[in-house]
């Protein structure tokens, strides 16, 4: 793994996952009504927001060539999928769509979760994947949360001088 | 296929026999045989059949040379997984996949059914000095084991011992071993210093080093030890590789350890994102957004991340958020908190501590901080320019000053 190969790699990632990020933000606040009320919840709302925005930039940065990438992916879409579907659906139909997710995972170990299992909860994608890849997908999405950070509080930072 | 074995026999014998020839020999031989695997080697077996069975001549060849005749035997019967073929040489293949299975597509072939009977002893006798010749050379050769596939395991030994002990070794042989890339020296030497150990305690449990392998027939124990080995490598190499990603584990040797390390910076990075996300949030009413600004700050984040700590108080301090100041108190401090009762290596000091490792931005920041206050569009826009063009940007602009936001800010946004 070439040192230089890595970091032209990682550049060209910060700046295709920040150009993504600030126009997803751009949108917001343009969408944001001016005189909002800015309460607690309506905060935890948009942060949850900005960090949905937040991976999924990042999943686009990436591209399809990593499997998280490509596991944060699928669940955003099945998620706008899922969104779309409740909102055409009238509230009557919706219980039947509620999924269920059964935890095996949780149900047959009896202690505590091993560490690989552990591991698997952490990187998306992570709960199909042997070991070995397991390993790889974590190094890259390490390195990609890291700069994810990096994008971020530099915004941040920003924002608040 | 006839033309491909002499040319191998060529090949081999142009190197010297020093083990980086003979890997890029091997190398060389086995991408000449892949594509020739599907055809019928019979004919040409009849001349290694020959050469094979002839200790004499066989010696005169060069370790490598031999492993490849035997090589050239073995893809001819291993080629056709028919049981009918195992009858003629069982011990030839045997031998044959010791040295070959790792370098090659002959791993396809070596999956030989698994209920070959052994065979007899004046085979392996004839067999064995070749083969000790091959496994010489074979065990000086740093290659990886291919994992294909393992149905027969042999303790190929380097040295002339008693042969009669060798056959019985390789005929009862359940071992597996891998030579690996990374240990190639240490089989180099521990292999001609080790053979006659090796010898002796074939029939032991297994030395952890050094010969290549090859799957035996039948005992699936050992060809699982032998995937076993293999994954246990490719692991170990990615912990090594996640060593250097995760700050602060180099102390840490043992797996478990390294994966709670691991765990626990992955779960500090995304909690960390989540701060910054709320962080975000609060802060997002702020009207004046300049996007070239953020756009040549976050391609210099270590100018800006030198300062997190005096963002957060300004932002405090700021009269606007006055009524969010107790959230957002708690937040940041337990944001802080979080940050900084981690491992000393957590993303959050990184990110405070890069400025130390890239010195040359700060000219840049400070010629950055100078024009802030002005505000002008022109000096932001070409400080920009300036910056890019410093850091060796592809983007080639004129580096004119755009008198209009939102001209920047469309640009900015194509890019």
């Amino acid at each position: 793994m070439a040192t230089k190969g890595v970091t032209l790699n990682t550049n060209a990632r910060k700046i295709r996952f920040a150009r993504r990020f600030i126009s997803i933000l751009l949108k917001m606040r343009k969408t944001r009504s001016p005189c909002s009320s800015s309460s607690i919840e309506d905060v935890r709302k948009r942060s949850q927001r900005i960090k949905i925005a937040a991976y999924s930039s990042m999943a686009h940065a990436v591209g399809p060539r990593r499997a998280w990438s490509r596991a944060v992916l699928f669940k955003l879409r099945s998620r706008a999928r899922h969104q779309s579907m409740m909102k055409r659906r009238s509230f009557g139909l919706q219980k039947k769509r509620v999924v269920v997710v059964k935890n095996n995972n949780d149900i047959i170990p009896s202690g505590q979760l091993s560490q690989a299992d552990r591991l698997r909860q952490l990187v998306p994608g992570g709960k199909a994947m042997d070991m070995c890849s397991l390993l790889e997908e974590t190094a890259d999405y390490i390195s990609c949360l890291a700069t994810q950070v990096k994008v971020m509080q530099t915004i941040a930072d920003h924002f608040s001088k | 296929m006839n033309r491909a074995l002499p040319e191998m026999l060529h090949c081999l014998n142009g190197p010297a026999t020093s083990t980086d020839m003979t890997v890029l020999e091997r190398q060389r031989a086995r991408m000449k045989w892949q594509p020739q695997e599907q055809q019928g080697y019979f004919g040409g077996s009849d001349q290694f059949a020959g050469l094979f069975l002839e200790p004499g001549q066989v010696g005169s060849f060069q370790g490598l040379l031999g492993g490849e005749s035997v090589l050239g035997e073995v893809l001819t019967r291993s080629v056709k997984p028919d049981p009918g073929l195992e009858n003629g040489w069982p011990e030839l293949l045997n031998m044959g996949f010791t040295e070959f299975d790792m370098n090659c597509a002959i791993s396809r072939t070596s999956s030989c059914p698994p209920t070959v009977a052994p065979p007899p002893p004046e085979a392996k006798g004839k067999v064995s000095p070749p083969a000790e010749k091959v496994s010489s050379a074979v065990g000086r050769e740093s290659f990886k084991k291919r994992k294909a596939d393992k149905l027969q395991n042999t303790k190929v030994v380097a040295e002339d011992d008693s042969k009669d002990k060798r056959s019985k070794v390789c005929a009862e042989e359940g071992e597996s071993k891998i030579t690996e890339q990374t240990s190639n020296k240490d089989n180099n030497r521990e292999t001609s210093a080790d053979t006659s150990k090796e010898n002796s305690k074939a029939s032991e449990a297994q030395k952890p080093d050094y010969i290549h392998v090859r799957a035996r027939r039948g005992q699936a124990t050992d060809s699982h030890s032998l995937a076993e080995r293999v994954r246990r490598e490719k692991i170990s190499e990615r912990m090594k590789y996640l060593q250097d990603l995760v700050p602060g584990c180099n102390k840490i040797t043992g797996k478990a350890g390294m994966l709670d390390e691991i765990i626990n910076y992955v779960q500090s990075l995304q909690r960390q994102v989540e701060f910054l996300s709320m962080k975000l949030a609060a802060v997002n009413p702020r009207l004046d957004f300049n996007i070239e600004d953020l756009f040549a700050k976050e391609m210099f984040p270590a100018c800006s991340t030198g300062f997190p700590t005096i963002g957060m108080s300004s932002e405090m301090t700021n009269p606007a958020y006055l009524q969010f100041n107790p959230a957002q108190q708690v937040v940041a401090c337990c944001g802080l908190d979080m940050g900084m009762n981690n491992t000393a290596d957590m993303g959050l000091r990184r990110t405070i501590s890069t400025p130390a490792s890239i010195p040359e931005t700060y000219l840049d920041s400070s010629c950055f901080t100078q024009l802030q206050p002005s505000s002008t569009w022109d000096a932001d826009v070409q400080n920009l320019f300036n910056l890019e063009f410093h850091q060796g940007r592809s983007i080639s602009f004129p580096s004119q000053p755009f008198t209009g936001s939102i001209e920047a800010s469309n640009l900015k946004m194509e890019l």
